[in-house]
């Protein structure tokens, strides 16, 4: 019988991955609580697990010229108070779950677990994150977006554990951020968004718009940005209320135990709305 | 069966066991520290929190597996502490304990707060506070004990 | 006056900041046995066939056929099963417990039971009344022919889930053909009389020992009861230690709530003020009664709140549905009435087009007024002085000004509210007739024999502060062990804001004879029992008379702001002023009006428990939303003195006054915040899109 495994080295965690037969964990906390079973009892999980959380390899932030570098279990409280961290990513981690939960969380934990909420998501699709992907094969590199395909469901290959997120380094004049929860703290998103540009002399050079939970992975339709991009906001702004129609495909949220699908999509798309009308 | 090696307010543990169990469970039935509580199983409400290398963690979502290798200190090993006797003092004098079952882990959660900011405002207790649910107190009162301690604590943290 | 209300440290505090206090969950003994429940997954359906796998040796199922006694669990309305037999009336209604000794094994049992239903139609709307009560006073009828203008309203409240923090569990031993249950329960001797019916045994054959509870607001007063009855059948069958904790979606999904209403309110108006009201409230009991119609009493009682109105015809309605049953939660139907009527009285008031306050004022209960009930208000009624005294706090009258402009997305609101002290009428004297015992040892300490619970209120500090008072002994030589219903009489159940009123009368009445009767060296037993007071007259038949010995009061301010985008609201500030007679210990009232006033407020606004089809949507600590420290305000409280004659010290109840006045005060606040009305709470920021989307058409 395979069993869990603790690797003391990356590289024997690469090893043991090697057949499939293993699904890596990193703080656990999405894993733990989907798995859960009568309290006293371990959580059922169809693999064994490996436990990556403490793999000393995977703990790192650097940075170049070029972009940011952070290892994959590395928790989202380091990250947070990292001077290297990207201010929007900081500012969404900063709203996220709580204290206790940020120092076993991870974006690598984040990213596998692909929830249509997730916050860490906005700000790597903003950011236009790449992962990176490792087996004992060899590496690749995938953009955030292609990464992830619905709720939980991922192209991470049996084999592979997320090693590394990069973003490259960007600058905007204009940010936002918004996570709409049940209360101010500690809550799943009902639906969040953000939203960087850079204007300049009135000119939009960059437009970046993301949605979560709206949609059955987040939103971030690059065809609408370009649609703007490169037009001067007062013609932008004249016809902001179009963006209705952009997005009438795109963001098309549930009716749920958080909230409701018209309260969703009014406020998603009221929030772009608004940080545009910020642009001028 | 896994062999996991950590330690527990200051002791080194070994244990042969499941490592995808729950670390809640571990410490109540294995190792009888029932000083953290369940209170949600979902790592929502905070009453099963320890420390993890002085980090406030959840217990309920923790799999034994990630404490390998890790330095873990619970209220019965932070009871024993000068800062907890602080503390102690504090939630006492506000009156901030009524059921007390969220207690406990508002201790370990005090600590990881003053541990990482000795002077905080209202407005970082209660951020420090949010992943620990009370449902008797409203919470000001705890923060008024924090702020006390902090205080009457200066130079401890 | 004595200096009783100075604080004192908690007496229980510093064992449960150390982690040392043992609750039922922490208990273990050597040989003992998991159970688990096995439930209805339909709403409403006959069982045509249970199938239960083949039992490994010491493995059991417990169900409705091993119950020696009768099959329904006492409380005021007998009519809830302690198992299901041959239907089930909601998802989760409990079938039998799997027991064994390995968790893992009773958990794949409980897999394996394969359950037929049939279904059977079931009903969730409120239509199928099953308690009706109405009451008058004076006549309505005339003065509604005479009114210049009617005004009606409608206005509805959802759930609310306790979210004690600690699930509910026992842990129960039979020994000497004995049941022994240890529980994290609020009544004690609810759950021994409970068990004698279910067991059909002697009195003497059941002992029940209060666990410490890790918080219940209300949610551990009757439903314990069942899990109790479950375990007594389990452990009499099997005779070795069992253990019944829930899961927390467990609880979440089977427990009872506060009641979902809908309330018709018709006013009377004539010459500028209310002559009338007519008002229906309909309550939602879920599949089961049992205390609901007690619920229901209260919240028709509380149809006038801190208002006095000449004229009333007052009905209300318990609907049974097949959904999880509801019952008590601190506030006991007062909070939903409440709610309406402080609605109303700003809703009329607007239409007419007068100054709100003013027209509150002119409606105020005085001393000398008669009560929703025909009763009388005996006692002096500090409110408009606290009334002012929570303007200046919260800078009411210039921010109301202010927060009008349709601009500004702030609000401030204000409630005022009465909670009646006490069991309603003459409960107390007949149905409870509380006993206390004080037990004085040969050593000089004094024993406090009494079936309070300490549920986190600090039922302990107080009571024992006032025995050492009135003994003027210190603190140390009073001792008050969780009760034993081996030990202590039936001093009543730990509810209805009666605990310090009621049992710390009598404490205070033992004490002060046994500090007459005090023999150095002696063991002596004191026992006193309640009376009610001479004035209280009650008709239960007609809803006459006075309901309540006594009544505490109460005034909430709370300040909002809502984001203009995301119409989220966000609680600024809370300031408040009550009357509980006399504060017997600051801290700890205090501490009661800070949580009660967080539940009340985030009742208004922030806890979303809904069903589909029997199925609740929020079933954990995730989805169910209860406020962070970084949600609530900070809060300021102001104590007013007014001794009642017959409270120890003069006090009177504090408990759910404190929740009563939050949702009305931060429901108006936002209502002028967004400058649209709100009838229904949760006002969530989805209610108050569709409220302003509907103001557009």
């Amino acid at each position: 019988m395979v069993s869990h495994a603790i690797p003391k080295t990356y590289a024997e965690a690469l090893e043991i991955l090697k057949d499939g037969t293993h699904r890596v964990v990193a703080g656990g906390t999405d894993m733990m609580v989907r798995n859960r079973a009568w309290a006293g009892l371990p959580p059922a999980f169809d693999k064994p697990l490996l436990f990556a959380f403490n793999l000393p390899e995977l703990k790192y932030v650097r940075v170049d010229e070029k972009a940011i570098y952070i290892g994959s279990m590395t928790d989202l409280e380091t990250l947070l108070h990292h001077e290297d961290t990207p201010s929007l990513l900081r500012e969404v981690i900063g709203e996220m779950a709580s204290p206790a939960i940020r120092y076993v969380s991870t974006l690598a934990g984040n990213i596998v677990n692909a929830s249509p909420a997730a916050d860490s998501l906005l700000a790597l699709y903003a950011l236009d994150a790449q992962i990176v992907l490792e087996s004992v094969e060899g590496k690749r590199v995938l953009p955030i977006e292609k990464m992830i395909l619905g709720p939980g469901k991922t192209v991470l290959d049996h084999d592979e554990i997320i090693a590394e997120i990069r973003m490259p380094k960007s600058s905007f004049t204009h940010t936002a951020f918004r996570k709409v929860g049940g209360r101010r703290a500690d809550a799943i998103t009902k639906v969040g968004f953000i939203g960087c540009a850079v204007v300049d002399d009135g000119i939009i050079r960059d437009l970046r718009l993301i949605f979560n939970a709206v949609a059955p992975t987040l939103v971030r339709v690059k065809s609408v940005e370009a649609l703007h991009i490169g037009h001067a906001i007062e013609d932008v702004l004249d016809d902001i209320e179009t963006i209705t129609h952009h997005y009438a495909e795109h963001i098309n949220p549930i009716d749920d135990q958080r909230s409701n699908r018209a309260y969703r999509k009014e406020t998603a798309l009221e929030l772009a709305r608004h940080f545009i009308k910020t642009l001028q | 069966m896994q062999s996991v090696k950590f330690r527990l307010n200051g002791n080194p543990v070994t244990l042969k066991t499941d490592p995808t169990r729950r670390f809640l469970d571990v410490l109540r039935e294995d190792l009888s520290h029932t000083g953290p509580k369940e209170g949600c199983g979902e790592g929502e409400c905070g009453a099963c929190a320890v420390l993890i290398d002085g980090h406030i963690t959840n217990s309920c979502i923790l799999p034994l597996g990630n404490v390998d290798g890790r330095d873990v200190m619970t209220i019965e090993g932070y009871r024993e502490t000068e800062r907890y006797r602080v503390l102690e003092e504090a939630y006492i004098a506000e009156g901030a304990v009524q059921c007390g079952i969220c207690i406990p882990g508002m201790i370990i959660a005090s600590e990881s707060l003053l541990h990482h900011n000795p002077s905080p405002t209202d407005d970082e207790i209660r951020i420090g506070l949010s992943g620990n649910l009370c449902r008797c107190t409203g919470y000001n009162m705890i923060i008024r004990a924090i702020k006390r301690a902090a205080e009457r604590g200066k130079g401890l943290w | 006056m004595s200096n009783i209300h100075h604080s004192v440290p908690k007496i229980d505090a510093s064992e449960k900041i150390s982690g040392r206090m043992a609750y039922v969950a922490d208990i273990r003994i050597d040989g003992m046995l998991h159970a688990k429940t096995v439930r209805s997954t339909e709403a409403h359906a006959r069982i045509r066939d249970i199938r239960v796998p083949t039992l490994p040796e010491g493995y059991y199922v417990i169900d409705h056929r091993d119950i020696p006694g009768k099959n329904v669990v006492k409380m005021i309305f007998e009519d809830w099963p302690v198992f299901a037999v041959d239907k089930v009336h909601h998802i989760g209604e409990p079938i039998m417990l799997v027991v064994g000794p390995d968790k893992r094994v009773v958990q794949t049992l409980v897999d394996a039971i394969e359950i037929d239903y049939e279904p059977l139609e079931s009903v969730f709307s409120m239509t199928e009344s099953v308690i009706h009560y109405h009451y008058d006073k004076g006549d309505a009828e005339a003065a509604f022919k005479e009114a210049d203008r009617i005004i009606a309203h409608e206005y509805d409240t959802g759930y609310q889930e306790q979210a004690y923090i600690e699930p509910q569990g026992f842990i129960g031993t039979y020994e000497d053909d004995r049941i022994h249950l240890i529980g994290s329960i609020q009544a004690p001797y609810y759950v021994k009389n409970a068990v004698i019916e279910t067991m059909a045994c002697a009195p003497e054959d059941i002992r029940v020992v209060q666990a410490t509870v890790g918080g219940a607001f209300g949610g551990k007063e009757e439903f314990p009861s069942l899990i109790g009855c479950q375990l007594a059948v389990a452990l009499k069958k099997i005779k070795k230690p069992i253990k019944l904790i829930y899961e927390r979606e467990e609880d979440m999904d089977t427990t009872t709530k506060r009641h979902p209403s809908k309330t018709r309110i018709e006013g009377a108006i004539k010459d500028g003020k209310i002559t009338a009201l007519r008002t229906h409230i309909g309550i939602d009991s879920g599949a089961f009664i049992g205390l609901s119609g007690v619920v229901l009493s209260r919240a028709i009682i509380a149809s006038t709140s801190a208002y006095t109105v000449d004229n009333l015809d007052i009905s209300g309605d318990v609907y049974k549905t097949n959904t999880v049953p509801n019952g008590a939660f601190r506030g006991f139907g007062a909070p939903q009435m409440i709610y309406a009527v402080e609605m109303f009285f700003h809703h009329v008031a607007k239409e007419l087009g007068v100054d709100v306050h003013a027209f509150r004022l002119k409606h105020l209960a005085k001393q000398g007024d008669r009560t929703s009930t025909s009763g009388l208000f005996r006692d002096p009624i500090l409110m408009p002085e606290m009334i002012e005294r929570a303007c200046a706090m919260s800078d009411y009258h210039r921010k109301r000004k202010a927060y009008a402009d349709p601009n500004v997305y702030k609000g401030i609101g204000m409630s005022w509210f009465l909670h009646g002290c006490g069991f309603t009428g003459s409960g107390e004297a007949e149905h409870i007739k509380a006993k206390v015992t004080l037990e004085k040892l040969a050593s000089g300490l004094v024993h406090l024999r009494v079936a309070a619970v300490d549920m986190g209120q600090g039922a302990k500090t107080t009571l024992m502060k006032v025995a050492a008072e009135t003994l003027g002994l210190p603190l140390e030589r009073i001792v008050y062990d969780n009760p034993d219903t081996d030990l202590v009489p039936d001093s009543g159940p730990t509810v209805a804001s009666r605990t310090a009123m009621v049992v710390g009368g009598l404490i205070a009445r033992a004490a002060a004879r046994l500090k007459d009767e005090w023999n150095d060296g002696e063991h002596q037993t004191i026992t006193e029992q309640y009376t009610q007071p001479e004035y209280m007259a009650w008709n239960q038949d007609t809803f006459t008379g006075d309901a309540y010995p006594a009544y505490s009061w109460g005034v909430n301010v709370v300040e909002v702001e809502v984001d203009k985008t995301t119409l989220e609201v966000q609680v600024k500030n809370i300031w408040s002023t009550y009357d509980v007679g006399k504060s017997l210990d600051d801290n700890i009232v205090i501490g009661q009006a800070d949580g009660g006033t967080a539940q009340g407020v985030a009742y208004g606004y922030l806890e979303v428990m809904r069903h589909h089809r029997g199925k609740l949507l929020q079933k954990n600590m995730t989805d169910y939303v209860i406020p962070t420290a970084v949600d609530m305000a900070k809060t300021e409280t102001e104590l007013f003195d007014n001794p009642f004659a017959f409270g120890p010290y003069g006090a009177k109840g504090a408990g759910e006054l404190t929740l009563v006045g939050g949702a009305p005060a931060v429901a108006l606040a936002i209502e002028m915040a967004i400058g649209e009305r709100v009838h229904s709470i949760p006002a969530t920021p989805e209610y108050l899109m569709e409220v302003l989307k509907n103001a557009k058409r």
